[in-house]
């Protein structure tokens, strides 16, 4: 059996396998695939419970956030100082967070490999040097360019709008195969056309032989002589989600992929520490702007996520076409009561589009009285500017476009009439506090870097302070890469996993 | 409470039956059970805390669940547009959390225009 569901587990479980990864998100199915193929004996411990495509597909929304993501959607960033509490979505279930993704595949942007590559010394890190690896990727997981037929209407409206203001939109590439624009990805797809890794990787890995426990906590990694022997943790409960039957799994490699919220935390309560550990962490904070038409939009006809522009990427900004299901805009909404519900009474009208920004590393995870972590967020003066000039720029592609109202994602305002009313989010802007930010992308909470006192991984992925613990996710980024992570993150757990193959004889001489 | 807020933002002409006030506090309950031990702990806390604001937000001697419908309408309206940031955050967690299933049911949703099974695109797509 290649899932266990520990929820149905009695007993006190052991394993000894080769290497056990905690996670199984779009990092731990690629690195669990790869020693798989290999031939090495691979355990894949994950949190979150195991869901099929079938399973999944038909969850409602609000289904679908209490079964699939941590906190059940509600888990936040809090903001220190003229900061926006940040909504941060995070996957829990085998699958991970791809299950929840719009499925958007951009390489890192060159100019940011650049800057790895000289300016923090990671030499290995070139556009070049990771071309083979994103290739092998994007073929894994059927990265194809969204054609103009799949765009809604609500994507194509803020396209002629960005036009008319000489913004150019270019189609974005997803990992589908055969979407029928459903317009809800980020729930879990209902016709298996996303490729998130629960079908592109983890039916390879099963068929080599690896295995995953589901609802299985991982409480700390067992660390003997400044090397990872394993780990220890507890199943949750059927009834209360607690943890309740213990596990034990030994192993030559200990692979962390929990992602950048929980990795940090991991490595803490394990005795790691150090002034990089859960620090840096950068968000891409995000934001929509929705604008109401004299049309009907209808903008749940076509893929969520189909354009984008990164005609600001100088000023920070990326603009990425997005739509939700009409219950989870309706949430969105302005207003209390009566009012709120005439504005829902008008979906239908409603277009949206999003945009995020490329941050500085201001995020923090830190440990405190729950098993989540406590998620601090610091934006600077830089980034708050480019919040306000993002959403003022897609309000004004929205009014160049015909829209009759635009709605700000700011608490308690009125809907905005005109272009003009606009000006002040550039000229006296309100307090960061007062909007509604979401976050998609949490990265580099245990960041890479060429030396010890610059981050917690090395190049090879390896932790500096213990031998034979790697971390592969989000949180090795060494900054934020102002475009959608996903493919990021798996190119970058496909490299490690590649270098602890080539060197898998030294690694495993420590162990012995 | 939960009953109290839903009513607050979802009474029509007509008041909600007993059974869809039931509903929305099986969906808070839904959302609230699978979160953690401090996420719990902090929306029980905006719940005490919105049962005693009247008194400072509307300046009446009397607990959330107390007023009237239409005056825990109003103070959730002052609440969603206060400079005080913890107010809003009150305000938009619970309509979040009562909105999306709200939502979710067919019937409502035809009637904002949402087509569901008879959406165009999959058509297209199946011919």
């Amino acid at each position: 059996m290649s899932v266990l569901r520990g929820r149905e587990v009695g007993a006190p479980m052991r394993a000894q396998v080769d290497a056990v990864i905690i996670g199984s998100g779009a990092s731990g199915a690629v690195i669990a695939r790869e020693l798989a193929r290999d031939g090495r004996s691979v355990l894949t411990l994950e949190e979150g419970g195991y869901y099929t495509p079938e399973e999944y597909g038909v969850l409602a929304p609000s289904q679908s956030l209490r079964r699939l993501a941590r906190e059940a959607g509600l888990a936040v960033a809090v903001g220190l100082g003229d900061t926006p509490l940040i909504s941060t979505l995070a996957g829990r279930a085998v699958g991970g967070s791809s299950l929840l993704t719009g499925g958007i595949i951009f390489r890192i942007p060159e100019e940011i490999l650049h800057g790895w590559s000289t300016t923090l010394g990671l030499h290995d890190l070139t556009p070049d040097a990771l071309d083979p690896f994103f290739t092998e990727i994007e073929e894994a997981v059927h990265a194809e360019l969204v054609p103009e037929a799949m765009r809604s209407r609500s994507t194509e409206l803020f396209v002629e709008g960005a036009t008319k203001l000489g913004i150019p939109m270019k189609s974005v590439r997803r990992n589908t195969s055969g979407c029928r624009g459903a317009s809800r990805c980020t729930f879990g797809c209902p016709n298996r056309a996303k490729m998130s890794v629960d079908i592109s990787f983890w039916p390879d890995a099963w068929k080599h032989g690896a295995e995953v426990w589901a609802d299985a906590l991982v409480e700390r990694v067992d660390v003997a002589s400044g090397r990872a022997v394993g780990v220890r943790g507890r199943f949750l409960d059927q009834e209360t989600g607690e943890p309740r039957v213990p596990f034990e799994v030994s192993a030559k490699m200990v692979i962390v992929a929990c992602g950048a919220l929980h990795s940090p935390l991991l490595l803490l309560r394990s005795g790691l520490a150090g002034p990089n550990l859960g620090r840096h962490m950068t968000l891409h904070p995000s934001f929509r702007v929705c604008a109401l038409f004299d049309e009907r939009v209808d903008g749940w006809d076509g893929a969520m996520q189909s354009a984008y522009s990164d005609a600001m990427m100088d000023q920070g900004i990326t603009f990425v076409s997005a739509y939700n299901p009409p219950s989870v805009l309706a949430a969105a909404f302005p207003g209390v009561g009566k009012a709120h519900r005439r504005l829902i009474e008008r979906v239908s009208q409603l277009a949206v589009f999003g945009g995020m920004i490329h941050d500085d590393g201001g995020g923090q995870v830190r440990r405190w009285i729950s098993r989540e972590p406590l998620i601090l967020y610091r934006m600077t003066a830089r980034d708050r500017a480019r919040f306000f000039l993002g959403m003022q720029t897609l309000g004004k592609m929205a009014f160049a476009a015909g829209a009759k109202e635009v709605l700000l994602p700011i608490f308690g305002a009125d809907t905005f009439k005109s272009e003009a009313e606009l000006d002040f989010l550039t000229s006296n802007p309100p307090s960061a506090k007062r909007i509604e930010s979401l976050s998609f992308h949490p990265l580099g909470s245990a960041k890479m870097s060429v030396s010890e006192d610059g981050g917690v991984v090395k190049p090879s992925g390896e932790t500096w302070q213990v031998d034979n613990l790697f971390v592969v996710d989000g949180s090795v980024l060494p900054t934020s890469i102002g475009v959608n992570s996903q493919l990021a993150i798996m190119t970058m757990a496909l490299k490690i996993s590649r270098g602890l193959l080539r060197d898998w004889s030294r690694y495993a001489r420590r162990a012995a | 409470m939960i009953r109290a807020i839903a009513e607050a933002l979802f009474t029509d002409d007509v008041p909600l039956d007993d059974a869809m006030l039931e509903a929305f506090v099986t969906n808070i309950d839904g959302f609230m059970s699978p979160a953690s031990k401090t996420l719990r702990a902090g929306l029980m806390l905006m719940l005490e805390a919105l049962r005693w604001l009247p008194i400072i937000v509307m300046g009446k001697p009397a607990t959330f669940d107390d007023l009237p419908i239409a005056a825990r309408t109003e103070m959730l309206e002052r609440m969603d547009r206060s400079r005080f940031s913890p107010f809003p955050l009150i305000v938009v967690a619970f309509k979040t959390m009562l909105t999306i299933p709200y939502y979710e049911d067919d019937e409502r949703l035809r009637a904002i225009g949402y087509p569901g099974e008879a959406r165009k695109r999959y058509l297209t797509v199946k011919t």
